[in-house]
């Protein structure tokens, strides 16, 4: 029986307004602000109006910072190139592994077997702070230090367990009958793994895939620690505008701007799979 | 409506969907009358509207359209809890954190009973229905066969106008369903409770119901006893929907020679009946039509002995009694005798059915025309 | 032998699902497994088909000792209850499936394919995919793909429990039929005892993890070999006492004396359950020497039969069954019923195994 009164409605209205409000306005007035001047962003009070510029973009994009203190190399191109290099190689290296890891998580009860599991997801809780310090002394050891390798593979600490926790809930709720019923009728486990299993899974991995890619291109803090500026994503690349002459809120405004955007376009264009992937994965039958 | 009549049903209709588009029609017109202490069973598919029937009655769907009477007053606008309707769910329903025991008891609540008679009435329910030895367990460690009990014994333990259960023994264990069957009943009647339930097995319909309503895509295509649908079908629908085996159906063509009227099945066989086996009032029911659709229960089907011959497909021992399926006018027919019949695939067998066991329907509307020696 | 299961065991947890089976089965035999829920039919299915392996025991296919092998080297066809359809293939693609692994053309496999779901009368839906078609088609098409490529050993879990009444029956008259065309060894799973007597020349009775009895569907429902038998096969189930025959071959039902013929005078003395079917009663409105007095609580007609709940002196609730055409001649109120010696099954109390009736002499 359809009951909502019109105040409900109302009442829900609101609600809703002010949650987007809460979520939303510190995007918008980053926006803002990487349409504007150093001068216009820190005139008190802050004002809605004022004339854009795309300096900072400008700024951004040729490499060249100016400033009252003379002009600076911006390598911030080059970050938003790292970023997308070291995300997405993670998330295939994620994929490789974690895909058929999770399948076997998901088909093979062995021993230990929880346990293992429970582990790997663990490496999202643990607070990288942990590791790093005995991390970059190994790195340094191996010679991995600032490479894209020795990131890729650090990276794996995130990416990794995501997709193991993810793709297994969607391969437990494969009935496991339909790959038997594809063995029975004469085809290898392999085939069976290839042909079924994958399709079949195909939302989950590439949610979490998508889920993947977001949470190594938001990662700061190995990037900060084990490489240097050649290597660095635009996480780490953002604080060169802390400069000795101020900070130039204008540019990392714009930069922020440049490095959500690839995400958030990302996510709102899969935002069905994202929520589909993750809830799936979650609840066992 | 006189003061016999429990229940009114007038022109009920029911959409899904928004108001402006509506995208199912689930009940059409639809109009009927229960008498009190009538057991009543709406029988169909799944979709054909009976639940949605039900669950207005109850209350727990709103209704488009239409009126419902309950010991004459107008409930279609009330709650549920003020309709005075006792139901069992399909799915059980019983509360999780009350024992098995509080949850029928709990049904009593509003009678405000003395405790000793209410804990009678709850041995009473549960003895009727064989679950006196979970009273004090919880729904949620008990079976599925259980918990289905159970939510029967809650509905009848209390008092209410109407009965209204929702598929109420299907998930019972096949050996307990004859004895519960017929213990529910004899207490339905003895107590003279009117009650209204939905299934889609008809075995439950025939074997608990004194009248039956067959729908079908939203629509009443026969509200009747058992007998009567079973022996004067209204539609060609209901013809083959009740009864099992299905019913043997063929289309014919009436060939007319002067005085003779003959039905001729495809592939050549024809029933040709001698003057006076064809009654005159189905010869007159049967009109200036040139094709019929003719209908014959499997259990009239007689095999050895006849004009007609079949090729046997199959024959089946069921222990008490012999399916037999033979190719017949181009399509198989089914026979069903107690008897066992020594016949082998491949074999032809003789056949014949007599004119008072045939149904004849109109071709185009499947409005029947006559059963057996009757018009419709 | 197609078919050669030894003492086959299998535990989950703790619990014997399947306890030292063994079962032959021939070239071109239809067994139906026939069981109570929760009996370990499926699971027998699925250790024949290697999709689980045993605990002990031995798989032999055609002579050769499979028990080990992998699913895909068996040789079998396999029917899933739930139909394990591939739901991102078309119909089309699901049957070619048991074809695809073997170094055939498109061509030859076309045809292989067409000619059976022709027989199925599925060929018109092919291009579409399963969550497009009606259980009866899904079932069918999992059908098809279990026979298309000629397997010897066709399992079948219940393929038609989840079928409409209508569809079921039909298919009941046409299986048959149609795996007597193949010519597999079959092993079709039913919880459905009339269908269990209508698809197979034999029936395995698997109660337990055990097979108790194995025979024709028309020597189980005569002889049953158990009183857990004997309550599967019949609808209504069948009556049982406790009886103690007496020298003569005598028994008492509610105080009332009432005769088995001589033919179990052995088990005289001896605490027996005795077993009559509900069609074999036969109810009057005066007694003789052989009724006991009843009292007709109920009518429940049937649809070939109609079921009537009496009662006896001592508060027992017995079933019995009347043709239909004789519906309503019975009325409420007291009555006697009555049976013929023969119709009787006598079982031992304590084993529940069936006690043959010696032959009498003339």
């Amino acid at each position: 029986m359809d009951h909502t009164s019109p105040l409900e409605k109302f009442l829900r209205g609101i609600a809703l307004t002010m949650i987007v409000v809460f979520f939303m306005f510190p995007i918008f007035w980053i926006f803002l602000m990487s349409l504007q001047t150093n001068e216009t962003i820190l005139r008190i009070p802050p004002s809605f109006v004022f004339t854009p510029t795309l300096s900072n973009y400008t700024a951004l994009i040729s490499g060249k910072l100016t400033s009252a203190s003379g002009t600076l190399d911006i390598a911030f191109m080059h970050n938003l190139w790292n970023s997308v290099l070291l995300s997405t190689f993670s998330v295939l290296l994620a994929l490789l592994l974690g895909v058929p890891a999770a399948y076997a998580f998901a088909r093979f009860k062995f021993r230990l077997g929880e346990f293992i599991a429970f582990t790997l997801l663990s490496f999202r809780f643990a607070p990288p702070l942990l590791v790093l310090l005995p991390l970059s002394l190994i790195f340094q050891y191996l010679g991995l230090a600032d490479t894209y390798i020795g990131l890729i593979w650090v990276y794996q600490l995130i990416a990794l367990p995501l997709i193991l926790w993810i793709v297994r809930g969607y391969f437990e709720d494969i009935s496991p009958d339909i790959e038997h019923a594809y063995r029975i009728a004469g085809h290898s486990w392999l085939s069976a793994f290839l042909k079924i299993a994958i399709p079949l899974a195909r939302p989950g991995i590439a949610a979490a895939g998508l889920l993947a890619f977001i949470f190594c291109w938001n990662n700061f803090i190995f990037a900060l620690i084990l490489a240097s500026a050649d290597k660095q994503p635009v996480t780490v690349g953002a604080l060169a505008f802390v400069t000795a002459s101020g900070i130039q809120y204008g540019q990392i405004a714009a930069a922020i701007v440049l490095s959500v955007t690839p995400t958030l376009l990302l996510a709102l264009y899969a935002q069905r799979y994202l929520v589909e992937g993750l809830s799936m994965g979650a609840v066992k039958g | 409506m006189t003061m016999m009549d429990v229940l009114v049903i007038e022109k009920l209709n029911k959409f899904y969907g928004r108001p402006d588009k509506p995208t199912v029609h689930a009940v059409r017109d639809l109009s009927m009358t229960v008498r009190k202490g009538e057991i009543i069973a709406l029988l169909g598919s799944s979709g054909c509207g009976k639940t949605s029937t039900l669950r207005m009655i109850a209350g727990l769907e709103s209704v488009s359209g239409g009126s419902i009477l309950l010991a004459g007053k107008h409930i279609e606008a009330l709650p549920p809890s003020q309709r005075g309707v006792a139901m069992a769910f399909e799915g059980y329903s019983l509360y999780p954190p009350l024992t098995v025991r509080d949850n029928i008891a709990f049904a009593l609540k509003a009678q405000k009973l003395a405790p000793d008679e209410s804990a009678r009435r709850v041995r009473d329910a549960a003895k009727l229905v064989d679950i006196e030895s979970v009273l004090d367990r919880y729904p949620s460690s008990i079976s599925g066969g259980q918990q289905q009990r159970a939510s029967l014994a809650r509905a009848l333990v209390r008092e209410a106008n109407l009965y209204l259960l929702d598929e109420p023994m299907g998930q019972l264990e096949p050996q307990l369903r004859a004895v519960l069957r017929g213990r529910i009943k004899s207490r339905l009647n003895d107590n003279a409770m009117t009650a209204i339930f939905v299934t889609h097995d008809q075995t439950e319909a025939n074997a608990l119901a004194d009248r039956i309503a067959v729908m079908e895509g939203g629509v009443l295509q026969q509200f009747a006893s058992q007998k009567d649908l079973k022996t004067r079908p209204a539609n060609l629908f209901v013809a083959t929907f009740i009864g099992e085996p299905p019913m043997n159906v063929f289309e014919a063509g009436v060939v007319r020679a002067g005085e003779r009227v003959s039905l001729a099945l495809a592939n050549g066989p024809g029933i040709d009946f001698a003057a006076g086996d064809i009654a005159a009032p189905v010869l007159t029911a049967i009109g200036m039509r040139s094709r019929i659709t003719l209908g014959v229960r499997p259990q009239s089907v007689a095999v050895g002995r006849g004009a007609l011959t079949g090729t046997v497909t199959s024959n089946q021992w069921l222990g008490d009694q012999s399916h037999i399926a033979a190719e017949f006018a181009g399509k198989t027919v089914v026979a069903v005798t107690p008897l066992r019949v020594p016949a082998r695939p491949g074999d032809n067998i003789p056949l014949s059915f007599s004119a008072a066991d045939m149904h004849l329907f109109d071709s185009d509307t499947g409005a029947a025309i006559s059963h057996g020696r009757a018009a419709a | 032998m197609a078919l050669q299961l030894q003492s086959l065991s299998k535990a989950y947890m703790g619990k014997a699902v399947i306890d030292g089976l063994s079962l032959d089965a021939a070239t071109g035999d239809i067994v139906a497994v026939f069981g109570p829920s929760g009996g370990g039919k499926t699971v027998l299915l699925r250790l024949i088909a290697g999709i689980e392996e045993p605990d002990s025991g031995t798989v032999m296919i055609d002579g050769r000792d499979m028990t080990e092998a992998s699913p895909d080297t068996r040789g079998i066809g396999m029917a899933f209850q739930n139909y394990a359809l591939f739901p991102h293939m078309t119909a089309y693609d699901n049957v070619a499936s048991a074809l695809t692994p073997r170094k055939l053309d498109a061509g030859e496999i076309r045809s292989r394919v067409n000619q059976i779901v022709r027989l199925l009368k599925i060929d018109h839906v092919m291009g579409h995919r399963p969550r497009e078609l009606s259980n009866g088609q899904k079932q069918r098409t999992a059908l098809a793909r279990a026979l298309v490529g000629a397997p010897k050993i066709l399992l079948l879990d219940d393929p038609l429990r989840n079928v409409d009444a209508k569809l079921r029956y039909e298919m009941r008259l046409e299986l048959p039929v149609l795996l007597r065309k193949f010519g597999s060894t079959v092993l079709y799973v039913t919880q459905d005892y009339k269908e269990a007597m209508a698809i197979g020349n034999r029936i395995a009775v698997l109660i337990g993890g055990k097979i108790v009895q194995v025979a024709a569907p028309g020597e189980i429902y005569d002889h049953p070999g158990s009183v857990e038998v004997a309550r599967l096969f019949g609808d209504p189930g069948i009556n049982l006492f406790d009886v103690t025959p007496d020298a003569e071959g005598r028994i008492s039902i509610a105080n009332s004396p009432l005769p088995l013929g001589s033919g179990f005078a052995s088990s005289a003395g001896r605490p027996c359950v005795l077993g009559i079917r509900p069609d074999a009663l036969a109810i009057t409105s005066s007694a003789n020497g052989a009724t006991i007095p009843v009292d007709v609580l109920a009518e429940t007609p049937l649809n070939d039969k109609s079921v009537l709940l009496l009662k006896s002196a001592d508060g027992k609730e017995i079933l019995a069954a009347l043709p239909a055409a004789a519906a309503g001649s019975i009325p409420i109120g007291p009555a006697h019923a009555g049976f013929a010696p023969d119709a009787a099954l006598l079982f031992d109390r304590t084993s529940g195994l069936a006690v043959p009736r010696a032959a009498t002499r003339s």
